[in-house]
This record gives structure tokens, sequence and C-alpha cells, in this order.
């Protein structure tokens, strides 16, 4: 098995520098290999021993039909072999993830060809199958892929199979896709972190009016206010109808800052990551400090994926 | 890991068309079986289509290995020989229906599947008309989809989504007829050119098949009534001289000398010392080609006399033409006949006294009548004439219902019943003769056929069987005598089936039989051009170019030429590209261009536009960025633009775009 696993890297290693692509590419001749199935050598196993039977009998029918489940077997190839070639393999890309969540690579396809492409399948390099689709003339799809992931950073991606048993499952048709798009692994939040640091400044910000949980005021109704919030009440007193005006109490901004946690690097940066998911939970500004890096200050989501960036590559 | 891809359950669809496929591959083993071997193939069938309908759990191991065990007792107790041939097929169609009580999985319903095509391998060595073509493509057909169907179940069912199955029957049986149809070039050129075997490497049981209809060893009576129902061909012949008139057409098959009283059978001697003259081939006036049927017997079929005898085979000497084994498969052999010539112009004393032998004790009344008619003291050729006159005057009837004969059986049938068909009439003639002290015989074999004009050729079907008998007379040796003529002659000058009155049953029209005719042409086609090739023929493929012998080299070479020429025939319609896949020139040279910037290490996205390609391009190509950048401008104003310039500028420029890495740095 070890042997096998080696032989298999090895030809991975030699189909990489053969190819020397990366998507988004089309699958060509020289991308696509084939070979029977298990099933596919019983299959032809059962049509030899036929074969002789018919050949020994000079049974021509059992002769006719063997040699066209022969041909048909063989023509199968070349469907298996269609069913890939021509394929555009467009991007394969990941959304970040923590580590120890797995990062899902899609694989987005199209088809340019006149006709249908069936059961494609994507595998990780040494796996089995994992995900499947039909491709109609002219369409396209994603193919899904969870890779395990352990330590934060870039994930550099296995190479992947595209593969297909199409149509009667005696052959497998694949080609081996490198992804060239690493997928960023965010550290893994600590499980027991520390409570939030509170805002060292001690400065109040102003009220934010908008969707807190405080009544704030009333105003005129608007189109498209959320009939949750009319102040049913105070509009049937009146002719018009009035909506609620809420707001919620902003925090200070909070310092996340390295110096202010403990233990070695990577628990540090596992803490650092938690306050900044529970600092953007509570929707407060936050600032990180990361030692020999700029402060990062603000709040909302592309805030967060900036801050958390930060920490998935510190120090690499 | 593997064991677990492939042990994924099969569910609905596949299932159905796994036993849909399995009960078509069954059907004619089934109508070869006893009924209740028939039933007991059947019930596992119908309990996985219910289990499959009811959503029932696999059965429990031990009562599947109960019920396996009580089948197999069941079939061999049925089946006196276990090592027949059909007992061996019985024994696969069984446990192949048996594996449907644990067909569960994806690998068992594969199995079944694949197997089902094996067992319809096997009925072919029962049965090869055109019926079973049919029941050869519908096998496969079913088969096809399924193999389709449980491919897309392991597909689908190991990303654990469902399957999108679901296109409906009738596509389905289209999309495996299709693989057929794109399979059958290279399995002509296969069927054509693939060496064959000039004989088996392994023998032929001699036991056989099933009770094949045809004339047998030796005739009592009603042995012969059951063939008057069975329109089956017993040969077909082509004729390259003029056909003989109906009445002439005796197609001569076993002989019987011994009479016991109630049945005739074949002499000693007759069967087994060859035939001491033949006709010279130089006299032959019928010159033929014969197509036989299978039969497990030995006979083989002429017209009187055979003046050359077939390979593998003989002629004894009563002129019976017998086969050295039995013919187990459609046989094909080249004939020519002297009807004038004379059979044994001195008879020895030993064949004589064998041709005038009749147990004692057996019809006391027709011997009296005999008596009577030698005191008037005729010759041999007065008496036979007097005795087809008896028959023809006295009140005798052609039926192939006649009474039921006893102990006396020629006097019940001459005095009292007067009915019955050419056996009764045969063996009564023959007794009278021989009582009569004129050396006398039993011919059996087919007289008439059906000229076929469509193809050109004589129809020879088991209906057409028919008994005659032959009198040894001094100077003119044997003589053919059919007392039936006597009686009916209509049976001779056309045949079996206008003699009677009747339709033989309800369906029995003209037009019903002309059609019958169509078919049996296009049978005898698909037995001449496909069923009868073997080596022998193969060798001949070429003979139109002169070249007559083909040996293993050369027909490797034609197959491998076949192969080709099929595949260059599907390979493009299978590999055919979109017309206008390659599409807009412009496009395809932006998506070349594009290729190259991927090349060169630009991380590109489809949804990029073209100046944000020149912008990703810039960051990695620095040196080049005026340049990408007016290819992607071009490109927008071409696209764009309502006159954007000249294509060709810009296909130039793509072309002669280069990635200039800098030095040193590899990709």
């Amino acid at each position: 098995m070890r042997i096998g696993n080696r032989i298999r890297e090895w030809a991975i290693e030699r189909v990489r520098r053969r190819a020397r692509i990366a998507p988004p590419y089309r699958l060509a001749y020289r991308h696509v290999f084939i070979l029977p199935t298990v099933f596919g050598m019983g299959f032809g196993a059962m049509l030899v021993f036929t074969a002789l039977g018919g050949l020994n009998f000079n049974n021509n029918m059992a002769l006719l039909m063997v040699f066209t489940l022969g041909a048909l077997t063989q023509m199968t190839t070349l469907l298996a072999y269609r069913d890939l070639a021509g394929l555009d393999i467009d991007a394969i890309r990941a959304e970040p993830v923590f580590a120890g969540e797995p990062a899902h690579f899609r694989i987005q396809l199209s088809n340019d060809a006149p006709h249908a492409r069936y059961s494609l399948q994507a595998a990780l390099a040494t796996e089995p199958a994992r995900a499947c689709t039909d491709l109609a003339a002219g369409a396209g799809g994603t193919l899904e892929l969870a890779v395990p992931t352990h330590v934060r950073g870039w994930l550099e991606p296995p190479p992947f199979r595209i593969e297909t048993r199409y149509p009667l499952g005696m052959f497998r048709a694949w080609s081996w896709v490198f992804p060239a798009t690493p997928a960023l692994v965010y550290p893994a939040p600590a499980r027991k972190p520390p409570p939030l640091p509170r805002a060292a400044i001690g400065r109040r910000g102003q009220p934010r009016v908008g969707d807190g949980d405080q009544v704030h005021g009333l105003r005129n109704y608007r189109q498209g206010d959320s009939l949750r919030r009319v102040a049913w009440r105070t509009s049937a007193r009146h002719d018009t109808l009035y909506t609620r005006e809420m707001e919620s109490p902003r925090d200070a901004a909070c310092e996340l800052d390295w110096n202010t946690t403990q233990g070695d690097t990577e628990q540090r940066l596992s803490v650092l990551t938690a306050w900044v998911l529970m600092a953007d939970h509570r929707q407060i500004e936050y600032r990180l400090a990361l030692p020999g890096q700029p402060v990062l200050s603000g709040s909302g989501p592309a805030h967060r994926a900036r801050c958390l960036e930060a920490l998935a590559l510190f120090g690499q | 890991m593997k064991m677990k891809r492939q042990g994924h359950p099969v569910k609905g669809r596949p299932v159905y068309w796994v036993i849909a496929c399995l009960l078509t591959a069954l059907l004619p083993q089934l109508a070869a079986m006893p009924a209740h071997l028939a039933l007991l193939t059947l019930a596992p069938l119908a309990w996985r289509l219910l289990a499959e309908m009811r959503g029932w759990k696999p059965m429990y191991p031990l009562l599947r290995l109960a019920v396996t065990v009580a089948a197999m007792v069941v079939l061999f107790s049925t089946y006196g020989n276990p090592f027949g041939r059909r007992t061996a097929v019985s024994l696969l169609a069984l446990m192949l229906s048996l594996k449907l009580l644990e067909m569960f999985k994806i690998r068992d319903a594969r199995l079944v599947a694949s197997l089902a095509l094996f067992l319809a391998a096997t009925q072919f060595l029962f049965a090869q008309g055109l019926g079973m073509l049919a029941y050869g493509v519908a096998v496969m057909a079913t088969a096809l989809v399924s193999l389709t169907l449980l491919a897309r179940a392991q597909a689908f069912g190991a990303a654990q989504s469902p399957a999108p199955i679901g296109a409906g029957a009738r596509r389905e049986l289209g999309y495996s007829l299709r693989l057929v149809a794109i399979a059958l070039p290279a399995a002509l050129a296969l069927f054509m050119f693939f060496p064959r075997w000039s004989s088996p490497m392994w023998g032929v049981p001699e036991e056989s098949l099933d009770a094949r209809s045809g004339l047998s060893g030796e005739m009592t009576p009603g042995s012969i009534q059951s063939l008057f129902m069975d329109d089956t061909p017993a040969f077909r012949v082509e004729f390259s001289s003029p056909v003989p008139s109906q009445q002439d057409l005796y197609w001569r098959g076993p002989v019987f000398w011994n009479f016991d009283g109630r049945s005739w059978e074949g002499s000693y001697y007759g069967r087994n010392i060859a035939a001491r003259a033949r006709p010279r081939p130089d006299d032959a006036s019928l010159y033929y080609t014969v197509l036989m049927e299978p039969t497990e017997q030995h006979w083989m079929f002429a017209l009187d006399y055979p003046a050359v005898t077939p390979p593998d085979s003989r002629l004894t000497l009563d002129y019976q033409l017998m086969s050295r084994k039995p013919v187990t498969r459609l046989r094909q052999y080249e004939m020519m006949s002297d009807p004038d010539f004379t059979d044994s112009p001195t008879l020895s004393a030993t064949l004589r006294d064998q041709a005038l032998r009749l147990p004692d004790g057996f019809n006391p009344r027709t011997r009296e009548l005999m008596a009577e008619w030698r005191a008037s003291a005729a010759t041999d050729a007065e008496l036979v004439r007097r005795a087809l006159a008896h028959f023809n005057t006295e009140p005798f009837r052609y039926t192939l219902n006649p009474a039921l004969l006893t102990r006396h059986s020629v006097d019940e049938f001459l005095f009292d019943t007067r009915e019955g068909f050419c056996e009764h009439y045969a063996s009564a003639f023959t007794v009278m003769m021989r009582m009569l002290d004129i050396p006398a015989r039993v011919v059996t074999g087919y007289q008439g056929g059906w000229y076929n004009e469509f193809g050109d050729y004589l129809l020879v079907r088991q209906s057409d069987a028919h008994a005659w008998s032959e009198v040894w007379l001094p100077g003119a040796g044997w003589t053919r005598v059919d007392p039936t003529a006597a009686v009916a002659p209509s049976r001779i000058e056309r045949n079996a089936m206008d003699a009677l009155d009747g339709r033989r049953h309800a369906f029995d029209f003209a037009w019903v039989r002309q059609v019958r005719n169509g078919v049996d042409w296009l049978g005898r086609s698909w037995n001449d051009w496909v069923i009868a090739f073997d080596a022998a023929r193969q060798s001949r493929l070429l003979s139109a170019f002169g070249i007559d012998n083909l040996d293993a080299r050369a027909l490797v070479v034609l197959l491998a030429l076949g192969l080709s020429v099929a595949a260059a025939f599907i390979v493009p319609v299978l590999l055919r590209r979109a017309p206008g896949r390659r599409g807009d020139p412009l496009a395809r040279s932006w998506r070349r261009f594009r290729r190259r910037l991927t090349g060169a290490g630009v991380n590109l996205q489809p949804s990029m536009g073209p100046m944000e390609v020149a912008a990703a391009a810039a960051g990695v190509l620095p040196a080049q960025a005026n340049e990408v950048h007016d290819i992607a401008a071009h490109y927008r104003r071409l696209r764009y633009a309502e006159n954007g310039g000249r294509l060709d500028a810009f296909t130039r420029a793509v072309r002669g775009f280069r990635v200039n890495r800098p030095k040193g740095e590899h990709q």
C-alpha cells in the first residue's frame, strides 16, 4: 500500500511537471488518463470466457453477442474520454476557514461542448470520489471537495482528480487538477478565551441610530420599514403610520493587544482570533495590535476579514 | 476503502431494470423447463420485486441458504443427468435467480446484469433462429440500461446526493440501443475476421439437447403424427438444376426393414454396410445444396439416389445418407442425385429374407386375403397395382386423427377403421407385400416442400414428413411405391396440410402461411449468412478476389483493417466537435491571450473584464504593461465600439505577444 502510494505520488508529480497548468484551462487530450475498473476487468474476463465457448462450439450467435459487447466496452473508453476532454475548469477556490474545519474547495466547471457530460466526479488525490455532478451541453456547474485543515496560514490544496466512470462503469477516465489558488486558514479560535478587554481609552462613541434594542424615537413610516417596527398603538391614534427608531449603545473601541495575551504564539493567536469574533459579534469597534504590524482598527465584515487574515499569516 | 465504495446499497430504478433484464434473459430457459422448475426460478424475481416495492429487508442468510439448498434438490431431482447441458444451464439460471435474494448492493446488481448476458449466450446453444436474435438484443439492451444506471447510482451514491436518474424507460432503452449501434461495425469486423477454430478444442457433449422434433430411428404408429403440426423448417434446398415436380420430391431418410407387429426398425445391415454401387456423378441430373437444421440425429436428407457423399458422412446399403456425428448445428452440403439409378438389380438371399420376414401370429385376416390374391397368380407388379387399387377403390380415408389400433394393427386398419395417414398406409402396404412374398421395406423422410419464389429455394418443413414403401421387383430393383398417393393424391401433389379438408388450427389461413413463408425467407438468410458461418467459410471469404485460403495471419491483418475502418466511421461521430465551437475568432484570440497571461503566472478570474486583465497583468509583468494594455484596449474596441478596427491586426498582435520572463526566474 505504501509503495502504491509512493508510485501514485511519483505519477502525480510527473503529471504536474508535464502539464504545467493551472485553472482556468481546458482538459486536453494529454490530460486525460483511462484504465479499466475492477468491474470492467471482471466483465472482460466474462467476455473472454464466453468467446472461448462460442469459438469452441462455433456458436455464431454467442460470438456475435460477445463481439458486440466487446466492441461496445471498447467504445465506452471513447465515451468516458469524451466526458472529460474539452471540459473547462474555470476556477478552484475556497472560502477562508478556521484551522480544524475542512476547507471547501469549489471546482467551477463549464461545458462548452455540444453534448452533455455525465457523472463527473471529483476526489482528493488518493481518496475515493466524493462529489458528483452532470453538466448539460453549454452549462456550468460546481464540484465541492472538503480538505481537512490543521494549521493556520495558506493551505496549498492537494492535487484533485476529476474522474468519470460513465457510461457503464467499466472504465475510469480521470485527469489531475492542480489548484493554483491556496485557501486561507485562520487560526482556530480559543475554546475558552479570557473575557473581551474593555476599551483602554474609555471614550464612548455616539449612539448609533438604527437597528439596536432600545427605542430611540418615532418617525414617519417609510416604504421598506419592517412591519414589526411599526408603532401600531401610536399609529392608531393618528392618521399616519409611525415607525419606531431604535438605538444600540455603542461600546468603546476595544483594544485586542498581543501583549495582553499569554502563552505561546499559537495560543495567543487563538485567543486574539476568539476576541475578534466576539467583538465582531457584538458589533463593536475594535483595534488589533500585533507586534511589528500596524494597528488595524474598525468594525464590520471587511475589518474582521482583515484582522483574521493578519492573524492567519502572522509570522509567515 | 474500495470495498466500502463497491458495497454501496442499490435501490429503486436500477433494481427494477436488473430484474427486467434477468427476466428477459430467462425467457427461453423458462419455456424449456418443466413448469414447477420455471415457477421456482421465477419466485426469487417476484420476491425481490416485492421487496423493492414494499421496502423489505434482505432475507436472513440462514433462510436464504435453506431456500437455495431446497431449490438445488428440486433441480437435481427433476433432471436425471446432473452433467447434461440443459441441467447446467438450468442450474445457472436458478442460481442467478436466487442471487436476487441478496442483491442489495451495487456490486451484486452488476454481477446479476453481467451474468444475465452470459446466460443469454448459453441459450444460443439450444437455438439460434431469428427469434433468438431479438432475444439477444433485448437482453443486451436491458443489461446495458441496468449497468448504466448502476454506474450512475455508484457515482452519485458516493457523493451522497440523490442521483438525478429518471430519464424514462424509453430514453434509457434508446440510449442503450445507440450504444449497441456504435459497437456494430467493429463487432461485424470481429465476427468476420476473428480467426475461428476449425474443430472444437474440447468435446461437444453427445447427450441430446432438448427433444428435437424430427424423424427418428424407429417408426411406431403416430410417431410422424406429431410432426404434421410442426411448421418449423427441416431443411432448405437450393437447386442449380431445374426443380423436379412436387410428386418427385421424395427426401429419403430412415429406412425400416424389421417389423415386430407394432413398430418398424432399421436393419443392421442396412445401417452399417456401405452402398455396393452408387450412381456415377456424370449420370446425376439433379444438383442442389441442402441447408439442414440441427436434428441431433445422424440422418441427412437427399433425393434418390445420391451420387456423392458430403464430407464426414456415408451412404448405407439402403441408400440412407448418414452423418458420422449427430447433426448438432446447421449443416450445409452439396448434393447430386440420379433419379434413374437402379437400386440392387439383384437381391442377396440374406436381404431378401430380411425384406420378407414378418412376426408370426399377427394380422390373420390380411394374411388370408393376401393368400387369395396370390392364388389369382398375377405377377409381382400386378399385385402391387392391385394393392394400390384396393386402397383407391375401397372407402379409405386420409386423416391425421385416426382411430387407435391394437394388436392386429394391419387387420384393423384394412378391414375396420380404414382411416389413417402415410404411416398407416406405408406400414399396411409393406406388410401386405411381404405376405405376397414380395420383398418390401418402409422408407421415411420428407415429401415435397414449399417453393419460396422470393428466395428461390425449396423449404421442407417438419410437417412435410412422410412414409412410403419400396418393393423389390425383378429387373427394376427397389421401386418406390407410395400407397398414400392412392388414397389422397393431393397429399403428394401439394402437401400434407392441403390434403386435409379443414384447417389444422384456428389461425391456419392462406395469408398467414404467406407471411410465415416471408419470415422463413428471412430465417433462411439469417441461417445462411450468419449461423452457418464457420472456419471453412471464413477461409473462403475472399475467394471472390481469387484468394481461396485465408490463414490465421491473413485474418488477423484483415481484422486489424476491419477494426480500423469501423473506428474511422465511429470515432469521428463520437468525438465530433460543436459546429461552431471554436466560434468567434475574436473570442478565440482573446482566450489565447488570456491563456498566455495565465501561463505567465497572472492570476485571472473568469469574471475579469479586459481592463481588469490588463491591470492584473501589469502587476506581474510590469515590463510589458503597455503592450498588454494595448491589446486589452484593442479587444475592448473590437468587442464594443461601433467600428473598432481590424480583427486581423488584433489576431497578429496576440500571436506576436510573448511573455518576457525576468532572467533567472523559472516560472
